[in-house]
């Protein structure tokens, strides 16, 4: 249930962040400006896309996933776990490499990819724990 | 023997949920859901002047820099701060730009003041704006400029990372003096001009690109037609100009594309 909660703010922040990138809103909440430097530089687009589309993609698998599990009939489904674990674990790689490359490509750090990150290991060690069989 | 965590087919069930909880996390999935929805929509429906910061009044003037198109008459000049790699500014440059051009500047309702921003994240930037200054050597800075944003893909520090022969090519295409461009290219000509500009942005405090001065405001971003539109507007409102950019109001000007760079 948390993990829904988690990914279902996860969902929304990564929507400000798209629609920023796509011009629909004005300037980014975010207090240093280093969020503007990171979303307009050159790894702000993935495959096409922006990378915060991206990431509202990922959040709301995670938050379809939870739901289900949320569920009674599927509370105990080793096979739904699994597949938590694996998409979580792949936020978390690739979270990875989006902030080695706003350490040390960009030199710059986004509040919001901040908080995005905290929430992609909050999931994954969620995912763990569950898995594990907490 | 209960099973080991992790490793056997099913896990202990857990203590059954009371209605309570779940009714509690319905709950709170409906009060993220809506503090979400309404958070987006208050943020995308704000005037565009709220995400406009004035410009520091103490910094200098941008005066007689960059590359200037647009009737020198224009009542409002709107200068850009672009770095030619940057994806923003080629969605600017493909999605809004045409439109400015068209409804904006062909009118002489502004003049666009291009000044080159390079940023150190990009490889193959400073050759760009080096290409761009060289093909305004020849009178065709804006060709380049569209020519290279229409191919960034193709010259970018992903693509390659030697873009020279790709600007050289561009410079055939656009039908400038082969030969003159080259030797520009290859000798660095323009690299003091650039690193001047580039020195101007700092000045000017930009921190992002596209960066835009409309009438004494810094926006960032690659904006849509309509805000940018409406951040041009305001900017004429203040300045009392006479000139109505809606509809076919606008003023028949003749449409002079100068172009100065210094």
């Amino acid at each position: 249930m948390l993990m829904a909660l988690i990914a279902l703010i996860g969902v929304f922040v990564s929507l400000y962040l798209t629609l920023y990138k796509l011009g629909y809103i004005g300037t980014l909440v975010c207090g240093t400006g280093a969020c503007e430097t990171v979303q307009l530089s050159r790894w702000g687009d993935f495959l096409g896309l922006p990378v915060a589309a991206w990431g509202a993609g990922y959040y709301l698998l995670v938050f379809v996933l939870c739901v289900g599990g949320s569920q009674e009939r599927y509370e105990l489904s080793r096979g739904l776990s699994l597949a938590i674990l694996l998409v979580t674990g792949w936020g978390v790689l690739f979270t990875a490499w989006l902030t080695y490359l706003e350490l040390f490509r960009i030199h710059a750090i986004c509040r919001w990819c901040v908080g995005s990150a905290s929430m992609v290991v909050m999931l994954f060690a969620l995912a763990v724990w569950d898995w594990a069989g907490g | 023997m209960s099973p080991t965590p992790g490793k056997g087919k099913r896990r202990q069930p857990p203590p059954r949920r009371t209605k309570n909880s779940t009714r509690i996390f319905y709950l709170a999935l409906a009060v993220i859901a809506v503090a979400g929805v309404g958070a987006l929509t208050w943020m995308s429906r704000r005037p565009a002047e709220t995400f406009a910061s004035p410009v520091d009044s103490t910094l200098p003037k941008v005066q007689s820099n960059g590359y200037v198109m647009g009737s020198a008459t224009a009542p409002l000049e709107v200068i850009e701060f672009g770095d030619f790699e940057c994806p923003s500014c080629e969605r600017f440059a493909s999605l809004t730009e045409p439109d400015v051009r068209s409804r904006l500047i062909d009118k002489g309702v502004i003049r666009m003041r291009w000044i080159d921003f390079p940023l150190s994240m990009h490889r193959n930037t400073w050759p760009a704006s080096r290409a761009a200054a060289c093909a305004d050597e020849q009178g065709k800075f804006w060709q380049m400029h569209d020519a290279l944003f229409q191919t960034q893909d193709q010259w970018n520090g992903e693509a390659t990372s030697n873009p020279n022969p790709f600007f050289k090519k561009l410079a055939g295409q656009i039908g400038l003096n082969q030969q003159q461009f080259d030797q520009c290219v290859d000798t660095k000509k323009m690299q003091a001009k650039v690193q001047a500009h580039e020195q101007l942005a700092i000045g000017q405090r930009i921190q992002a690109t596209p960066s835009f001065i409309i009438g004494g405001k810094i926006v960032e971003g690659p904006r849509p037609y309509d805000e940018f539109k409406s951040l041009v507007d305001s900017a004429l409102a203040k300045s009392g100009s006479p000139i109505a950019t809606a509809g076919t109001k606008a003023p028949a000007k003749p449409t002079t594309k100068t172009r100065s760079s210094r």
